[in-house]
């Protein structure tokens, strides 16, 4: 369990990495920009929530296999390696970061951001100094629940990465292999510890969404 | 507010540092370390196998466990394992009709045997397939016979025994064999269709159905086309057909083709 650990906590950083960096920036495109095509973008951003995770899994393997762009192009071969396992989780919590950041974004007053720039900020400056700052509990709220759902992804990963002990095998696939090999100890204990993650990220979440119930 | 720019600027500038480090990370394996996909059945059987080729060898082997059609499915799209073993053999010549796996090295290792199996308190005698008709059998679990060869093992011979459609309403699909043992272990079905394999370390009563009642389990193997480590997966493959490994197959309630055969 220990090994599957470290190998979560890896997929689960570069996961919560990119979905701040990657939904912070399409959150702000969907919620400001006006171009045609973006309600079919968010809708295809939206569907991991959605689909089963052997489907989106299904998709990654395409994505990231023989074949695709990513592999015979960049020369990036993640199939079977717990990079290939992040971006998995990562495509499952994306969704939650871009609803939650998306909403909170698009609730900042444009009147506060045209006030900036009559002040004569940039646009830059008007983004990290009004926009972000005034949106940043939604976009936090958003970020716990992404991350959460990342570390708990199984489906696609299996798919993508494999269960490989002591390299991509998560802690979800040690319960699932506990489970049916009738380890129920190690499936229990497995099971409290990703269940205690999960109800912190919940808690945190909570909060941000909260802050009078403090 | 300054935190959150200050914030995503630092995640930003370590998701970059991430990136730059992942790239050697991706293959950590020296050439000397083989990656097996295998079937999920193979989980009890091959640590002691791949023990005795490591010692022998030097050569370490990390394995990817899972479900047939989805290592096939992997392979196809070009996922770096050396050496296929599935649980079956169609998947394995699917994959060298399609140019993805040797077909040279194609080869069945082992043969599964398929037994019914029951708690030790359930009061059963199973002596005899036919006591599946009576009242005291309540639920009985096959592994789902459209997908998993021990489930087709199952339904086949009950069907050759003419009890297939009579004990209809009492037959519940597990996904597969391990599923299907686990609810006859916890007691939620009265009986389980399953492989030797998964209970010969286990109390409870067996009965081995009879062989002539269903096709041979044959599970094959292939070595993966294009791997750079062809030389090392190849002497894996013989290992795993050897005379040393057959004692393993067999203490494992695997039966060898080539001694069946005989």
């Amino acid at each position: 369990m220990l090994s599957a650990l470290v190998v979560s906590l890896k997929v689960v950083g570069v996961a919560t990495l990119a979905i701040a960096v990657l939904g912070t920036l399409l959150a702000l495109l969907l919620a400001r920009a006006r171009f045609p095509g973006r309600t079919v973008l968010e809708l295809l951003l939206t569907l991991p929530l959605v689909l089963p995770p052997t489907v989106v899994g299904f998709f990654l393997l395409y994505v990231l296999g023989r074949g695709s762009p990513v592999r015979d192009w960049l020369g990036l071969d993640l199939l079977f390696t717990w990079q290939g396992a992040a971006v998995a989780a990562s495509a499952v919590g994306l969704p939650l970061m871009l609803q939650s950041a998306r909403a909170a974004i698009a609730a900042v007053d444009p009147v506060l951001e045209d006030a900036a720039r009559t002040l004569g900020r940039s646009e830059p400056e008007v983004l990290l100094r009004v926009t972000l700052p005034l949106a940043h509990r939604g976009i936090l709220a958003g970020l716990f629940l992404g991350s959460a759902r990342a570390l708990g992804e199984f489906g696609a990963t299996l798919m993508v990465a494999g269960n490989i002990p002591g390299r991509t095998r998560t802690l979800p696939m040690v319960v699932y292999d506990a489970a049916l090999n009738g380890d129920l100890a190690l499936a229990a204990q497995t099971s409290l510890l990703l269940s205690g993650i999960a109800f912190l990220a919940l808690f945190l979440t909570r909060r941000l969404e909260q802050p009078r119930h403090r | 507010m300054r935190v959150l720019p200050a914030l995503l600027v630092a995640l930003a500038l370590v998701a970059c540092g991430g990136g730059e480090r992942a790239a050697p990370d991706a293959s950590p394996r020296s050439e000397t370390t083989l990656l097996v996909s295998a079937a999920a059945n193979l989980a009890d059987v091959l640590p002691p196998l791949l023990d005795a080729f490591q010692e022998r060898t030097g050569i370490r082997v990390h394995v990817n466990y899972g479900n047939t059609a989805q290592l096939a499915a992997q392979i196809e799209r070009g996922a770096p394992a050396d050496l296929f073993l599935a649980a079956d053999r169609r998947h394995v010549e699917s994959l060298a009709n399609k140019g993805l796996v040797l077909p040279e090295t194609v080869r069945v290792y082992a043969r599964g045997k398929l037994v019914l199996w029951a708690r030790a308190d359930s009061g059963l005698a199973l002596t005899s397939l036919a006591e599946l008709a009576s009242s005291r059998v309540g639920r009985i679990a096959i592994a789902n016979p459209d997908q998993a060869p021990y489930g087709a093992a199952a339904r086949q011979a009950l069907q050759r025994l003419g009890l297939w459609d009579a004990l209809q309403p009492k037959i519940v699909i597990a996904e597969n064999i391990q599923q299907a043992f686990q609810y006859a272990r916890s007691g939620n079905a009265d009986v389980a269709f399953t492989a030797l394999s998964l209970v010969v370390g286990e109390s409870g009563k067996r009965l081995e159905v009879p062989p002539e009642l269903y096709d041979p389990i044959d599970q094959a193997l292939a070595v993966v086309k294009g791997t750079r480590r062809e030389a090392e997966a190849r002497r894996l493959a013989d290992f795993l057909v050897g005379p040393e490994a057959a004692a393993v197959w067999q203490r494992y309630g695997y039966d060898l083709p080539a001694l069946a055969s005989r």
